[in-house]
């Protein structure tokens, strides 16, 4: 080579050695600009398409009211909230899997749990096997936190929290119920909680005259709800996602299903209910883990029930249910817990939140040894006049149950 | 008391089954293709139903003509474009064909109105009949009843038409119908039309009775599948037959298994069909 070539070639070499390295500089530039991700895996299409999408709603709320606080407070910095979604169509294999892909190939932070107990549970392996805290926003049942998984939290106290309260209830109200029939999906959250108020309605006397499972995806209820109107229980519980739980309560009218007391988990608490049911779901009772009228003074970025309440119906126009809430509490939970270890590492973010002890506006916040929540009292409630009203715990109770369900 | 209830829920739910399975035996029995698009067809039926009702006001029932309109071009289109070119080949090419026309046209529906559940809530909803102490939904009887018209008009048209003189003729002998100057390509264009027209019917009657999902296409088509096996392939009465065995077998399955098995019991059945009688309960294959 000619010396005025190699000259162009170390010319030519250095210009591309500067452009390259400006463009190194501002990418890490941008990386500067601090950032928390926070995967979340959800059900944004598909049959429980609409528990996904308020998850989604409760997660954005809290970001965006965090971020427009200057962010979460690591240390002496403050960093961004993202969260990263990932949609798995309601398919819980699909769920795990992806909830892989946000940790290995994504790289989040942290994660939120998909919907559900079924599909927390499945899922719940992967965050343990690379050390991930996770916060289940939508998951009750005990078997979801019995494998001694350390990584693991939920927002939902155990299910026997809800059918006790919703027993004594009935058993005190209303004196007539001695039959009880159960039908429940067979999937993790809704057997158990059947499972559940099998064990409560027993133990108070009643007699469980009729306990079936429907298949996921049953479209056709007629030959169960047959067979409940023969037994003529005072008392039918039905457990399911909302989509069951719409199809069942009008398949109920068609074959004029009618108790005293009719009980379904969980679907009642959602506006959607009340719009698709119409005046069949007038009485229905039900329970759930919040209500907007409870109210409480918290450390999370909301500060209380009311104000979280008012920021929620500002950004979506309506008033929120127990499944926004307690996404938006689980990414509070996140922030409480990283500002309080003042650190972004996983393990010591994970004992921050083991030894929490917190008032929040969804509640009083402290995680048993298995990771679920053990410090709330949740509501129990009825459809009155298409609007859900509290009928238990006393202290925000804000109507007496009505008996009869056509 | 309880078993009839069970029976003439049954019975509905069969009508229901027919319906849904009669297009898909036709295009099976007639042209040798396993239709897996079937599902998707009816879907699409059902959604024409919606959103007829929700931008147009036009009652599902009265919207079984549109429907039935749409799915005639969208079948003709994909017949004479797409499966006429393999139609003669071994029956596995054609199902690969229809599952990979399934995969992307359920998937467009899927990108287009999203995977969640619509349902069609009636202004004025149908109401409920009693008879003897018997409750049958009203809603579910008009589309069993409708079925029966749809499935009777059918074999009316393969029995006294001249078109379906032909698609019967093309049945028995491709060759041999040829050389009478039938055409063979535009008739198995009409059949797969036919079988269109007769899942869109079915998908506007199940709007009012099922939510709408581009994910309930493959439970419609394994019911179709069953429904076959049982009835008996290409054969009209045995669709009907076939959906009403298939409704009561369910009913009274769930009745004595728990509606969790209702869906393996017709699967087993089925399974037990292909064994011992692969040609179903009319023991008939193809059009008489």
């Amino acid at each position: 080579m000619t010396r005025s070539s190699v000259k162009k070639c170390l010319g030519k070499g250095l210009v591309f050695l500067a452009v390259f390295l400006l463009v190194a500089s501002l990418s890490t530039g941008q990386a500067a600009e601090r950032v928390i991700t926070i995967g979340a895996p959800l059900p944004l299409t598909g049959p429980l398409s609409p528990e996904g999408q308020k998850q989604a709603q409760g997660y954005d709320l809290w970001a965006e009211t965090a971020n427009k606080a200057g962010g979460v407070k690591v240390a002496t910095e403050h960093y961004k909230v993202k969260i990263v979604y990932n949609d798995y169509q309601s398919n819980t294999p699909r769920a795990v899997q992806l909830a892989e892909k946000l940790i290995t190939e994504d790289k989040v932070n942290f994660t939120f749990s998909p919907f559900g107990s079924g599909a927390t549970k499945a899922a719940s392996g992967v965050s343990e096997k690379y050390g991930m805290p996770t916060i289940a926003a939508t998951a009750s049942s005990e078997e979801v936190y019995n494998q001694g998984y350390k990584y693991l939290f939920g927002t939902f106290t155990p299910n026997p929290t809800l059918t006790e309260p919703l027993s004594d209830i009935v058993k005190e109200k209303v004196p007539a119920v001695k039959k009880v029939a159960i039908l429940a999906r067979n999937d993790l959250f809704p057997l158990a909680i059947a499972q559940c108020m099998d064990a409560s309605a027993k133990k108070r006397g009643f007699n469980v005259v009729f306990f079936e499972k429907y298949a996921i995806g049953t479209m056709d209820h007629a030959s169960a709800l047959t067979q409940i109107r023969g037994a003529q229980p005072e008392w039918i519980f039905a457990t399911g996602y909302i989509n069951d739980l719409i199809l069942i309560r009008k398949q109920m009218g068609d074959l004029k299903v009618s108790a005293p007391v009719v009980t379904m988990i969980a679907g009642p608490a959602y506006k959607e209910f009340v719009d698709a049911a119409g005046p069949l779901a007038e009485n229905i009772t039900s329970a759930s883990w919040w209500h907007p009228a409870v109210r409480y003074k918290g450390e999370d970025v909301f500060g209380s029930t009311e104000n979280y309440n008012k920021l929620f119906r500002e950004k979506y126009g309506i008033i929120p249910d127990y499944a926004q809430a307690s996404a938006s509490v689980a990414g509070c939970l996140f922030q409480i817990a990283i500002e309080k270890a003042g650190t972004l590492d996983r393990k010591k973010v994970r004992d921050t939140l083991a030894s929490m002890n917190v008032m929040t506006f969804w509640g009083p916040v402290r995680f048993g040894e298995t990771g679920q929540i053990i410090s709330l009292k949740p509501p129990v409630f009825q459809i009155q006049k298409g609007t859900q009203v509290v009928i238990f715990p006393p202290e925000i109770a804000q109507a007496n149950l009505l008996v009869g369900v056509k | 008391m309880l078993y009839l209830q069970i029976l003439v829920n049954g019975i509905v739910l069969g009508g229901l089954y027919a319906c849904i399975a009669v297009g898909f035996s036709l295009v099976w029995g007639v042209l040798n293709v396993i239709n897996i698009l079937h599902g998707t067809f009816i879907v699409i039926g059902s959604y024409t139903a919606y959103f007829a009702y929700i931008k147009l006001g036009i009652h599902p029932l009265l919207s079984i003509p549109i429907a039935a309109a749409i799915l005639f071009l969208l079948a003709y289109a994909f017949q004479s474009g797409m499966i006429n070119k393999v139609v003669a080949a071994p029956v596995l090419t054609t199902l690969t064909l229809t599952f990979g026309l399934d995969l992307f046209v359920n998937n467009l529906l899927i990108v287009a109105f999203k995977a969640d559940y619509r349902k069609v809530i009636l202004e004025h909803p149908l109401g409920v009949l009693t008879l003897a102490g018997i409750t049958i939904p009203e809603d579910k009887l008009a589309a069993m009843g409708l079925a029966l018209l749809l499935t009777g008009l059918l074999f009316w048209v393969l029995d006294a038409s001249r078109v379906g003189r032909a698609i019967v003729a093309v049945r028995m002998d491709r060759e041999a119908a040829a050389l009478m100057g039938v055409k063979v390509k535009k008739i198995y264009a009409l059949t797969f039309a036919i079988g269109g027209v007769m899942a869109g019917a079915a998908g506007s009657l199940i709007s009012l009775i099922y939510p709408i999902s581009p994910l309930n296409s493959l439970p419609f088509l394994g019911k179709a599948f069953v429904i076959c096996v049982l009835g008996g392939l290409g054969s009209v009465p045995g669709a009907m037959l076939g959906g009403l065995t298939l409704g009561v077998l369910e009913s009274f399955g769930a009745l004595a298994f728990g509606p969790e098995h209702a869906v393996t019991l017709s699967f087993i059945t089925l399974i037990l069909f292909l064994l011992f009688r692969p040609t179903g309960i009319m023991g008939k294959r193809g059009y008489e």
